[in-house]
Order: C-alpha cells, then structure tokens, then sequence
C-alpha cells in the first residue's frame, strides 16, 4: 500500500479540482429565452411580443438574419415581422385568424429563434391561445405556416446548454454528482480490502476497509445534502422543506435507494464498534462489508432503474446519453469525477496513516 | 475552539437573518437563473470537508499528547 505516500496523484486531484472549480464557474451558460410578454393572445389581433432571451447574440455581426418562429405541435408558424431590438431583446408581430383556431390543438405555442451565432434555441410552452369566437367573417391576418430552414451554429459559442428549470444549477453536475463516484469508488476499494482480508487476514486490508467505508460516508453525506438543495430549487420549486424530503423519500427510489445504502454502511461503523474482540471484530466486519457492497450496488445502480425516477437516465435509460451530457459539460464532467475520485482517496490514505500511527503507539 | 464556535455560530444568525429579510431565502436562490443554488452546494461540500478536517485534527492532538 505504497501508494498512500505517494504525491503527484495528489496534485493531479488539485489541479483538476482547481480547473473544474474556475472553468465550471467561468464558462457561461448558452443562449435561452426568459420572458415572453404578453404571454396570453386572441385570435383576430396583431400582437407585438417582447421576447427577452439570455446570453443571446441577436445584434452580432456573426449572427446573420435572426429568424423567429411560433410552433404549434409540428407546425412551424411565420410571425408578420421580426425586430431585433437589443442583443438580448426581440419584437415580433403574429396574429391568428379566428378560423384557424380549430387547428391549434393543443392551445399552447414554443417560441424558436435562431441565428449563425447561438444557434437553433427554444422556449416551450411560451405562449397560450385564448380561444375566442370570431370578431366578423373576414379576418385581418392569417398566419403562415412554413418550413423552417436554418444556418445554425456556424460560430459554435463555448458554454454549458442552457436548460429550463436547471438554468445555472447545470453546474452542480461538477459538484453533487461526483460525489456519488467518489463513493462508489470507495465502497468498491472497501469491497476487494475485505475480500483479501478474508483471503489472507493482514491487519492492512482491514484498516483499509475500515477507513474506505469512513471516507465513503463523507462523501456521501456530501452527495445527499447537495442533492437536497438542488432539488429543491428544480424538481419541488415551492415546495416546504419537510415535503421536500418526504416526497424525494416516497416519489424517488433513486433518493430512498441511496439512504438505504448508506445506512448499511452506517450500519457497518456500528458493528464495529460494537465488537470488542479484535479478530472477531475484523471477520464479521469483512463478511457484513462484501453484503453491503451488494445491498450498495443494487440500492444505487438496480433499484433505480427499474421504475422511474426524477433523476435523468433512470427508469431504464443508461445515464450518460446525449441529451443528459454534451460536449462541453463533458470537457469538464470527467475532470471533476476524476479529480474528486482522487481526493476521495487522499483523504482515505490520511485516514489509514493516522491509524497507522495510532497502531504503532498501541504496542 | 469555543471562540471559533461561536463565531461560527454567530455568522450562521447573519445568515438566517439575511435570509429572513424583505427578499427571503426562497427568492435569492430562485434569482440570476438560480446560480446561489451552486452556490449552496459548494458550501455544503467544503462544510463536510471542514468538519471532516477538524474531526481528524482532534485524533492526531490526542496522539500528540501521547
């Protein structure tokens, strides 16, 4: 187990760290539309709508003709004009004839906008018809339906996909997420410590599982409470804290999978403390660990599979799918996971030389 | 220790209060597309770390003293 004293792993978690903490906070997030007002409108009107977008390049020389549509299912609708009034701001006039109202099922419309610098962005759900009877037969303005062909992303910005509900919190991916790596990382070491301990019973392998199990439960106490605040703010806006957690512990088996988990591994400590006689102690701890390394591996990667969960790729999908991930999370996703496997590790390998040291004094 | 506690203790009133105040928490976290929620988080890892910290720091004094 030399590798406790080793060094440049150690500065390798450091530096990573560092650059996944600056990068994750330095890189904007991509190009999303906040505010449509109004967001309520009558057939037979001219309507002008302010769209407010965020991070939008609407008046850079790069961006060309920005091109604006109302889709309604899958008809693209042609708004009467476009006016680009600020980089982040668009008016566009639209009206509905009365006789097309029947086929604006459902009564909802997505607001798509693109342009060569942000590319093809869309609010869903943006805007809502208020069916109304007809105003007189002839209608002022019937709305085009069109195709829409566009020049996209010729000038591909560097930032993090913009997402409704997430918005900003896209970031957490970098923090809460890894935390679940670093303690499947660590339950796993524990896992083979104890199967070599049982294999060939050095007092190394058991410090070693010992304090893997204690490093695991730090770091996933870390990944429970950050997963409770991110919750909170996105899946349960509103929602007091104490519902928060009831419904996170009855509507998401992820959640009450994960707590399961780690009260095996809570369990575990307790056992060990429990027994007073050394080999027992160190037997029954390795052969309760190898089952809670199952309990751990069903709890956290089966379970939640099985049915749905408000946490992307559950519920049958793998998890790191394109529409979960893209690019640039990626470019900082896996330096995070790895530099915070690392730093799981380090703290594991102070861990086991303090217990070391605390040995050598014993005798 | 105790100094540090309670001073501790007493940033934690600063906040709750803050929290308390005309915006209330529920608005500061829903405001700027919701980057103080990233915020929160980084706080709650480096207040594990933390207490992790001072936890091993109370072993290793303990065997200093022998």
């Amino acid at each position: 187990m030399n590798w406790i004293y080793g060094k440049w792993w150690k500065w390798l978690s450091a530096i990573m760290l560092v650059y996944v903490v600056i990068g994750g906070f330095v890189v904007p997030l991509g190009p999303g539309i906040t505010k449509i007002s109004p967001s309520v409108f009558k057939p037979d009107t001219v309507y002008t709508f302010r769209i407010t977008a965020y991070h939008a390049h609407f008046l850079s020389p790069e961006a060309g003709k920005v091109q604006l549509w109302f889709k309604n299912h899958y008809t693209y609708y042609k708004p009467l004009s476009v006016n680009v009034v600020s980089n982040s701001e668009i008016e566009a006039t639209f009206a509905l004839a009365s006789t097309q109202q029947e086929k604006i099922v459902p009564s909802s419309f997505d607001v798509v906008i693109n342009n060569n610098v942000d590319g093809t962005f869309a609010l869903r759900e943006a805007l809502t018809l208020a069916k109304a009877k007809a105003i007189d037969s002839a209608s002022v303005f019937t709305a085009e339906t069109t195709e829409p062909v566009v020049e996209n992303n010729k000038h591909r910005l560097f930032c993090f996909p913009y997402r409704e509900i997430l918005y900003e919190t896209i970031r957490n991916t970098f923090f809460h997420v890894p935390m679940w790596f670093v303690m499947t990382m660590l339950v796993f070491t524990s896992f083979v410590a104890s199967t070599l301990y049982l294999t060939k019973p050095f007092e190394k392998w058991d410090v070693l599982a010992h304090k893997a199990v204690v490093a695991a439960l730090l770091f996933g106490t870390c990944g429970y409470l950050t997963g409770l605040v991110w919750a909170k703010y996105t899946w349960y806006i509103g929602v007091s804290w104490g519902d928060v957690i009831r419904k996170l512990l009855l509507e998401d088996i992820k959640m009450a999978a994960a707590l399961v988990a780690i009260f095996f591994y809570v369990a575990y400590m307790i056992i060990r403390e429990m027994i007073e006689n050394d080999e027992r102690r160190r037997n029954i701890a390795a052969v309760y660990n190898i089952f809670a390394f199952v309990v751990f591996i069903l709890c956290v990667f089966v379970l939640p599979r099985l049915t749905d969960s408000m946490h992307p790729g559950n519920g049958g999908n793998p998890a790191f799918s394109k529409y979960d991930l893209d690019s640039t999370l990626r470019l900082f996703f896996y330096p995070a996971v790895i530099a915070w496997i690392l730093f799981g590790f380090w703290i594991l390998s102070i861990l086991i030389r303090l217990s070391f040291i605390e040995q050598k004094q014993k005798v | 220790m105790r100094t540090l506690l309670t001073i501790f203790f007493s940033m934690l009133f600063a906040v709750v209060s803050f929290a308390q105040g005309e915006t209330g928490s529920e608005n500061i976290f829903k405001s700027n597309l919701k980057i103080y929620v990233v915020a929160a988080v980084l706080t709650i890892i480096l207040a594990c770390l933390f207490a992790f910290m001072f936890a091993i720091e109370r072993r290793l004094k303990k065997l200093e003293e022998k």
